[in-house]
């Protein structure tokens, strides 16, 4: 983000400290894409995601006094959506896995050309942590530090849990990862 | 010359994913990308991360945003600022209220007399949570007595002792092991003055008095 944009951000911010719903309006209209993107990625039902959306954005609009721009606006952002998503994801994982979860790991594993549910079906097999910053590096394109921040850990947690991500990954879509031959070889 | 220093395998191995995503550092850009150039396992695991990002993407990607509708959130926003409103209100009828010494002093005056009031008028005697050896509430009329027997007294000894002096078990034991023991109607207060002394000297009984004396020795 360059610092022009961050500027804007934080006049944007500013205004919608100050109780101006126009710039909120500004500020949500401008987030509403990413963030719709980014939580439509990790939870499976669109209401709730919308739902989500908004617990996020009601948060920026009482907290938006209180930020203090030691991240950029984006980041922190993001971080109250990492929090509501966690929330929400736990709660999906809780009450709906049996359905979600139900395809057999090694089954997945076993395809040699994934397609789309069966990549599906392998990140549902991430646990929240994991496919959060699978998101949030593959496609919010976030960088480890900003990610450390968003998540609220250390920079060695993020490149842990993005390491057990990808061996994860690797398991169930060994073809994706390259590594068909020597998977079905192993196998063999 | 290269004055760059050279990663390990292990640190260059896990930022491969932020190099895709190219949110590296310049800096650390540059030294991931000479550590790959002469490592093959990074070059192969770039490849593959590379290939999964881009099948996850396609995967996920197509999901269409909706328009932004931002009814809901501005209902909340509206009910929220109702409530502070509310609040607000509040705070300000107080601080008015409390703008003028009389005021300040007429609630202070009212609180006081509620206190004063509940603490002079709150029950303050309560019954006892104890019970004495004599306690009683209709046995003091002089043909009742309360006898503690020593545990090694057996029940046919028991049986033995108050025939002999015509008592019988009326009530207990307590749970200070306390009996009382009724006399017969017939019986005066001097025979029941015998048969207490008897009682008293009686090598199983611990404690013998009766109930009408009053508070226990």
């Amino acid at each position: 983000m360059t610092n022009a944009s961050n500027a804007n951000d934080l006049a944007l911010l500013y205004r919608v400290g100050r109780g101006d719903r126009g710039a909120f309006s500004e500020l949500y209209r401008l987030y509403q894409p990413r963030l719709y993107g980014y939580l439509r990625r990790l939870l499976p039902d669109p209401t709730t995601v919308e739902e989500v959306l908004d617990d996020v954005m009601l948060v920026v609009w009482k907290d938006a006094r209180k930020f203090r721009g030691q991240s950029a606006m984006s980041t922190w952002i993001f971080g109250i959506a990492y929090r509501k998503a966690m929330t929400a994801l736990r709660s999906e994982i809780r009450y709906q896995a049996p359905l979600d979860r139900s395809t057999d790991a090694n089954a997945i594993a076993d395809k040699t050309s994934p397609d789309i549910d069966w990549i599906r079906a392998a990140l549902v097999h991430l646990s929240p942590d994991h496919r959060q910053v699978v998101e949030l590096t593959y496609f919010s394109g976030f960088s480890y530090a900003e990610i450390a921040a968003i998540a609220s850990c250390p920079i060695n947690t993020v490149k842990t849990r993005m390491f057990h991500a990808r061996r994860r990954l690797k398991v169930l879509l060994p073809a994706l990862a390259g590594q068909a031959r020597e998977h079905d070889r192993e196998r063999a | 010359m290269n004055a760059r220093k050279l990663m390990p395998h292990e640190e260059a191995i896990e930022l491969l994913p932020w190099l895709i995503n190219d949110s590296l550092s310049g800096d650390e850009r540059d030294t991931v990308l000479d550590h790959a150039r002469s490592c093959v396992i990074c070059r192969r695991e770039t490849k593959a991360l590379e290939n999964l990002r881009d099948s996850v993407k396609r995967v996920i990607s197509p999901a269409p945003i909706p328009a932004p509708d931002m009814r809901n959130i501005n209902a909340r926003i509206d009910a929220l600022i109702h409530r502070q409103n509310l609040g607000r209100r509040w705070l300000s009828w107080i601080a008015e209220f409390c703008v003028s010494p009389w005021r300040i002093a007429f609630v202070a005056q009212t609180v006081l007399l509620v206190v004063l009031g509940t603490a002079v008028l709150w029950p303050t005697t309560r019954n006892a949570e104890f019970t004495t050896l004599t306690q009683s509430q209709d046995l003091a009329d002089g043909h009742y007595l309360r006898v503690v027997f020593s545990p090694d007294l057996t029940h046919a000894r028991l049986g033995v002792l108050l025939d002999d002096l015509g008592l019988a078990i009326v009530d207990g034991p307590s749970e200070r092991g306390v009996y009382t023991l009724a006399t017969q109607n017939s019986m005066t207060v001097a025979e029941r003055d015998i048969a207490l002394t008897h009682l008293s000297n009686h090598r199983s009984v611990l404690f013998a008095q009766p109930v009408d004396l009053g508070a226990a020795p």
